[in-house]
């Protein structure tokens, strides 16, 4: 089953090769086996699931079929409230976060015949790029043991990678699906801000947040992303925009398309093996027809130094009664990094929203006006062992987490699509990753990069050994 | 007398306060924090809607 991707079980339950209880069970004899060394779920609601999966068998056996989802097994951030399951957001509380409504792509997933095996582990808070927790354990990367999973959508990554689940959700703040997607060797999409609604989701930062897929391959997060898309009237900042059917336009050509590789701030301090696997990914677009050249960006540095001011307000705002009444539950650098937000000025802050709606004006004006698409790393290194990130003290901890998510923030205050595809592996086996950006509101693009990547190459076909 | 853990969060507040105020000079009184939701849809063209 670690085989399994969304199109091919869809094809094989529609085939009635399999059922939606026998695939759900797979799933959960799966997690039941080798979750205790991973640690991707907090929550496995193994009865619900099995409940689901026998209901949408009724109906298949009944001649209704909700389309490619019905009876696909797929899992959520504990961050996304789902009626009936506790949503800890990976606190020490088992139910932090309540919200009046359900989470709406969840519920929209359920809607499409999705199977929910359960919720996953994530950094606390959301707050952390590594994925470890000291509530929850650390999520150890299924490609190599003790090494980190990525975060903070790190349950939800490591979960597909494992094959527990055909897909996931996740939420990116600062890159908290692309990190671990690429840290884990599978495909995870941060749309446009904006694109899908954030409702009944835990925030962290409203004006930073983004709800998105994270799957095995590039076809599979479209078809996920076609469903959570669109407006809602639970988020006022979901666009009215339509949605487009982002799996039949994957097939598009990509030749004459401008992918634009920065020579400025993307590439430097990279490892090396890192580097070379993205600039050879871009190549392949290149073998395909796209017309790689390189590019001058805006200076990154400025919009992740305006997103860290909205972003650190936001979330000191939003989480004040954890940070002040219950200090002594929260993880000490989640401690220090919330502390932070508390003492930017209202000026600062206003300053900093202002600039952004210019830097992101500029960002697209200039950039987009040459490329149509930006081909950068997600992550600086592999993966790295879980014990070497958290050695030290809080101030280096820190430290390391601005490091590890510098490529993928600035993209978050520009609320720009961007897509972490698998590129290759490592020199001692761990994944590597290219990260796609595209225009805003334009993931039909994005994706179709990622795609055409996708069936040059064959990285996405490899599991890891468990 | 101020704590390491306050000196630490003075410092980094006031590396934050020192980016914003150099991009910041020249804003115009004009722009506001919506002008972002207008960047993003105002980008993308309009044969990418379907309904």
């Amino acid at each position: 089953m670690t085989d399994w991707t969304i199109q091919s079980l869809a094809r094989e339950i529609t085939a009635r090769k399999i059922s939606p209880v026998e695939a759900t069970q797979a799933c959960l004899e799966r997690i039941a086996r080798l979750d205790g060394r991973l640690h991707a779920f907090i929550t496995v609601d193994a009865d619900g699931a099995l409940a689901a999966a026998r209901a949408l068998e009724t109906e298949l056996a009944a001649g209704r079929s909700r389309g490619p989802l019905h009876g696909v097994p797929l899992a959520y951030k504990d961050l996304c409230h789902v009626p009936g399951l506790p949503t800890s957001c990976g606190t020490k509380t088992r139910e932090y976060f309540t919200s009046p409504v359900e989470c709406t792509a969840a519920a929209r997933l359920r809607d499409a015949g999705a199977v929910t095996l359960g919720k996953l582990n994530m950094t606390e808070l959301a707050m952390g790029p590594f994925g470890d927790n000291a509530h929850h354990g650390d999520v150890h990367n299924p490609w190599r043991p003790g090494h980190c999973s990525g975060g903070s959508s790190s349950g939800s990554a490591a979960a597909v990678a494992a094959g527990f689940a055909l897909a996931t959700l996740g939420s990116d703040t600062g890159g908290s699906i692309r990190l671990p997607a690429a840290c884990c060797g599978v495909v995870g999409l941060k749309p446009t801000y904006g694109r899908v609604s954030r409702a009944g989701a835990m925030p962290l930062s409203w004006s930073m947040d983004h709800l998105g897929p994270l799957a095995r391959t590039v076809s599979d997060a479209a078809l996920i992303l076609e469903v959570v898309a669109g407006h809602d009237p639970h988020d006022a900042t979901s666009s009215r925009r339509g949605v487009p059917y982002y799996q039949r336009l994957l097939d598009g050509p990509i030749a004459g398309l401008r992918v634009g590789v920065p020579e400025n701030y993307y590439f430097d301090e990279i490892d090396p093996e890192m580097a070379a696997a993205v600039r050879a990914a871009a190549d392949v677009l290149g073998g395909l027809g796209a017309l790689v050249a390189p590019v001058r960006v805006p200076d990154p540095r400025t919009l992740s130094d305006i997103g860290n001011v909205i972003g650190r307000s936001e979330s000191a705002a939003l989480h004040t009664r954890l940070a002040r009444e219950r200090p002594h539950e929260l993880q000490p650098a989640m401690r220090a990094r919330l502390e932070i937000g508390f003492h930017i000025s209202a000026h600062d802050y206003l300053q900093a929203l202002r600039l952004r709606s210019r830097l992101a004006r500029e960002f697209i004006a200039e950039v987009f006006a040459e490329v149509d698409a930006l081909v950068v790393p997600v992550i600086p290194e592999p993966a790295p062992a879980l014990e070497a990130v958290k050695a030290g003290s809080v101030d280096e901890f820190v430290a390391r987490m601005g490091r590890f998510s510098r490529l993928t923030r600035p993209f978050n205050t520009l609320g720009l699509p961007a897509l972490a595809v698998p590129c290759g592996f490592s020199s001692d086996g761990r994944p590597l990753a290219l990260q796609i950006v595209g225009r805003a509101f334009d993931e039909a693009t994005t994706l179709r990069l990622g795609h055409a990547y996708q069936r040059a190459t064959t990285w996405h076909l490899e599991g890891p050994r468990l | 007398m101020m704590t390491e853990k306050e000196d630490r969060v003075s410092a980094d507040v006031a590396g934050l306060a020192a980016a914003v105020e150099r991009v910041a000079a020249d804003l115009a009184i004009a722009e506001e924090p919506a002008g972002f939701a207008q960047a993003l849809e105002g980008e993308a063209s309009p044969d990418q809607r379907r309904d």
